[in-house]
């Protein structure tokens, strides 16, 4: 095991820096670029144009740009955002903690709503609440989150006043863990709708798949309880493909929700990653790519050996 | 029946009386505010737009990151809402009149204000602005802007509280060039290595009527009052700069009251009718500085005579396109200058829409009808292309409006629009396009100066300098161009800039269809708010701002 985990940290490498070139040659062969704001502004000279792209090391060549960076990132210096001149990890970091919290308590909701519509939904297949359930999850893909984040907003602040609209704190009042949780309430529902949906969809199909099996017909005619066939016999066996299905959601619990935070105000990920891209930040985008695709590596990672550890069946070699 | 205790009818009795008792004073204490509300001493400022560079001289974003320069920092003067220059950081603002400007106009002679001091206690002297302007013209800094500061020949310190600066040639609005740019401290930058990436950009420290005490990034600022500030402490305690991205969201906070000041982008154009009428609150028309334009190339053959830009100009429906496109919100505007200006041309006809009137001028200037509808004289047809950024839905209207208003007078025009960078890089700046539709403000500042603009010398494709894209030469306004650069008297200078207006309003070398503007907000009971058409930010006055 430890050996197969060796082999996939050797593997990553390779696709890390097939991901550092393809975003950085994207990010710079799209057209407009972090001084394309100058080009409105009459009063900024071509002149003035040309000394800030120096200054900002973009009159190099690519794929100079691309080496600079590239051994930055390797020793740890991941550049300075262009406008604000902070260090990019720092920009970064800061916004880690929202996200996680936003993010973390969304995909927690969503995981437990889900995954009891879907066990309840393949138990009792075909029953009401299994088509209800089935058409909801329809509905609650195809919501645009925007469009619903909004009418949360217009029924639940503006027209019933009962929470507030966005941000994460009332602004000059007491920051306590109260006010925190009623202004999480709105984007977590928000973003759980669609991910409940997801999961359920899961679990449903993955639960029917089992209790289809023999064993679990044996388990029922010793005379088991239900719940304990559920929980003992079915449970287990059901749960591998939705630890895949969670390992490939964990890198958003770093990247964030991008509509979502935007709606609600949420200083997340989501929210730096928009505002980067309006801006035209190239080291703040590539830091992002780059902690994202590593989030993707790992999540996946910590999927397989979560299975290998749960599943006998499975043997990671 | 004999109770000791409480009697049923007692019971009721008191009840009753503690009941009426609770109302009345409940009512009362209802009327008469809360101690909650009546305390509060804070303002939230809501924004579209986050700011990430709070050093004055580096930020980019205009509007949002005018809130911290605004907040913590002084310039030598500022701009008031009636177009005047007024002291800052400066004792008076140089004039010719005064004499701190010398008689041949290139000695301009600064006097500072004593007692100022920094956030940190530290005096604010002389050295502060020879700083400033040395880090301005510094190379290897990534100042957004240098416009009149490379008009400096020699910066001289007279002693702590005063400077003398020579300029290589007269010039009245150079007072913009110190307005847009303020004092940073030089006794916490000079030392600093790069001051593109010191920490000093994102904490501060200035001069300014707050200071910076908390920033939750993507969140919000929060800025405490400076009970020094050298022009009297402010009396709102807590400036709130908060942001939230979403435009409507926005809006809806301002409604719901979690917001007190609706700023940038202010009230979304479809809900300007519902925002005039909101209780307890109040919209803000604020003129913005940019004018929407459509840029006649004057360089090519369709566009040579004048009568054919007035004919232009006579047959698009300017109107329709305000009201359609714009919900009716942007004043029209007939010069280069939004209508509030104090320089503005009040005497300037609106051509109005008038096609027939447009068809009769190209026919009466030998401009026919060929055999496919489309006018043409001398072998040149009225055909040619419009440009402006891709992706713009507005513009885009407006555009297909314009092509069907020509259509109709014999004139064909195709949609060209590119990409940002392509349409404003050589295709404007070397004068390869057609038309344009542009949306531009003032060359320096909010001063009526429109040299770089149109004087004939100003030709980048011909001289290498200048942003006369249009290419148009005209002898008589060259020197008034000249002559308006030299005037320090407001009403003086008043009277040459209304005979510029005129001339371009003859020649239409570029067609004014409207100045832009945003409607603001805020609460009615919050007082000392100006709005200011000479500045993008709101926040220009925040000193002054109280709770009544």
């Amino acid at each position: 095991m430890f050996q197969y985990i060796i082999k996939r940290f050797g593997q990553a490498v390779p696709l890390l820096i097939g991901v550092s070139i393809i975003g950085f040659a994207m990010m710079h062969l799209a057209p407009g670029g972090p001084l394309a704001v100058y080009t409105l502004n009459p009063t900024i000279t071509a002149q003035d144009i040309e000394r800030i792209k120096h200054v900002f090391g973009l009159d190099q060549p690519i794929h100079i740009q691309y080496l600079k960076w590239a051994y930055g990132m390797f020793t740890g210096n991941w550049g300075n955002t262009f406008f604000g001149g902070r260090p990019v990890l720092d920009v970064i970091l800061e916004r880690v903690p929202a996200t996680f919290l936003l993010m973390g308590s969304g995909m927690s909701l969503a995981i437990i709503i889900g995954m009891l519509i879907g066990i309840l939904g393949a138990v009792k297949r075909y029953s009401i609440f299994d088509y209800l359930a089935t058409t909801g999850a329809m509905v609650a893909l195809s919501f645009p989150t925007f469009w619903f984040g909004l009418m949360t907003i217009f029924i639940f602040a503006l027209k019933l006043g009962w929470l507030p609209s966005g941000g994460m704190y009332t602004l000059g009042g007491e920051e306590d863990l109260l006010d925190l949780l009623t202004h999480l309430i709105l984007p977590t529902v928000v973003l759980a709708l669609v991910l409940v949906a997801q999961w359920s969809r899961y679990t449903r199909s993955s639960f029917l798949e089992v209790i289809h099996q023999d064993y679990i017909r044996t388990a029922k005619s010793k005379g088991l309880s239900r719940g304990r066939i559920l929980l003992r016999h079915a449970f287990p066996n059901a749960v591998s493909p939705l630890i895949a299905l969670a390992g490939v959601q964990l890198p958003w619990l770093f990247s964030g929700a991008l509509v979502t935070e935007t709606i609600f105000g949420w200083p997340g990920m989501g929210r730096l990653f928009v505002d980067a891209l309006t801006m035209k930040e190239y080291p703040v985008l590539m830091g992002m790519v780059m902690i994202t695709a590593i989030a993707v590596i790992l999540g996946n990672l910590l999927a397989d050996v979560i299975n290998a550890l749960i599943d006998p069946r499975i043997r990671l070699e | 029946m004999h109770h000791k205790g409480i009697t049923r009818r007692d019971f009721i009795k008191t009840t009753g009386i503690v009941a009426a008792g609770t109302v009345i004073t409940g009512g009362a204490v209802g009327l008469t505010p809360g101690t909650a509300w009546a305390k509060k001493n804070n303002v939230i400022v809501g924004m579209t737009q986050e700011p990430v560079n709070f050093n004055p001289l580096l930020y980019v974003n205009s509007g949002t990151e005018e809130v911290p320069e605004a907040c913590m920092f002084d310039a030598l003067w500022d701009i008031n809402d009636k177009g005047q220059f007024i002291p800052n950081l400066a004792v008076r603002v140089p004039t010719l009149e005064n004499g701190g400007i010398s008689a041949d106009g290139k000695l301009w002679k600064i006097e500072l204000k004593q007692g100022v001091k920094w956030h940190d206690g530290a005096p604010f002297t002389a050295k502060d602005v020879e700083f400033t302007y040395k880090t301005i013209v510094n190379p290897n800094v990534a100042i957004r802007s240098r416009s009149g500061f490379d008009l400096i020949s020699e910066f001289k310190i007279i002693d702590d509280q005063n400077v003398e600066i020579h300029l290589s040639k007269p010039f009245v609005p150079f007072a913009w060039a110190w307005q847009k740019m303020h004092i940073v401290p030089e006794h916490l930058l000079a030392k600093v290595p790069d001051i593109n990436t010191a920490p000093y950009n994102t904490n501060p420290t200035g001069t300014g009527p707050y200071q910076l005490v908390k920033r939750v990034a993507g969140s919000h600022m929060v800025y405490k009052k400076n009970a020094e500030y050298h022009r009297g402490a402010p009396a709102i305690e807590t400036v709130i700069h908060k942001f939230v991205p979403d435009q409507t969201v926005l809006y809806t906070q301002f409604k719901t009251g979690e917001v007190d000041v609706l700023g940038l982008h202010g009230v979304p154009p479809e809900r300007y009718e519902e925002a005039r009428h909101l209780a307890g609150r109040n919209a803000l028309d604020t003129p913005a500085p940019w004018v929407e334009f459509i840029y006649f190339n004057c360089g090519k053959p369709q566009f040579t005579e004048k009568v054919v830009r007035q004919a232009l100009y006579y047959a698009v429906d300017k109107e329709k396109w305000i009201k359609d496109i714009y919900y009716g919100g942007p004043p029209r505007t007939l010069s280069y200058l939004h209508p509030t200006h104090w320089a503005y041309n009040n005497n300037l006809k609106d051509p109005g829409y008038d096609p027939g009137r447009a068809a009769e001028m190209l026919e009466a200037a030998g401009w026919k009808k060929g055999s496919d509808g489309i006018r043409e004289k001398n072998g040149v047809k009225l055909m040619f292309s419009m440009s402006t950024t891709a992706g713009s839905k507005a513009r885009e209207q407006a555009q297909a409006m314009i092509q069907a208003n020509w259509k109709e007078i014999g004139v064909a025009m195709e949609i060209k629009n590119m990409p940002a960078s392509v349409v404003w890089g050589e295709y404007t700046t070397k004068s390869q396009f057609d038309t344009l539709m542009v949306g531009w403000e003032p060359t320096v500042g909010m001063d009526p100066d429109y040299t770089a603009r149109c004087h004939s010398k100003q030709i980048p494709a011909k001289y290498g300098t200048g942003s006369n894209y249009v290419q148009y030469e005209n002898p008589d306004l060259d020197k008034l161009l000249e002559e308006g650069v030299l005037i320090s008297d407001m009403e003086k200078r008043k009277a040459v800039y209304h005979k510029i207006q005129a001339i371009l309003h003859e020649d239409v070398p570029f067609a004014p269809i409207f100045a832009y503007f945003f409607m603001y907000g805020k609460k009615s009971d919050l007082a000392g708010y100006k709005i200011n058409p000479y500045v993008t930010d709101i926040t220009w006055n925040i000193q002054e701002w109280s709770w009544t």
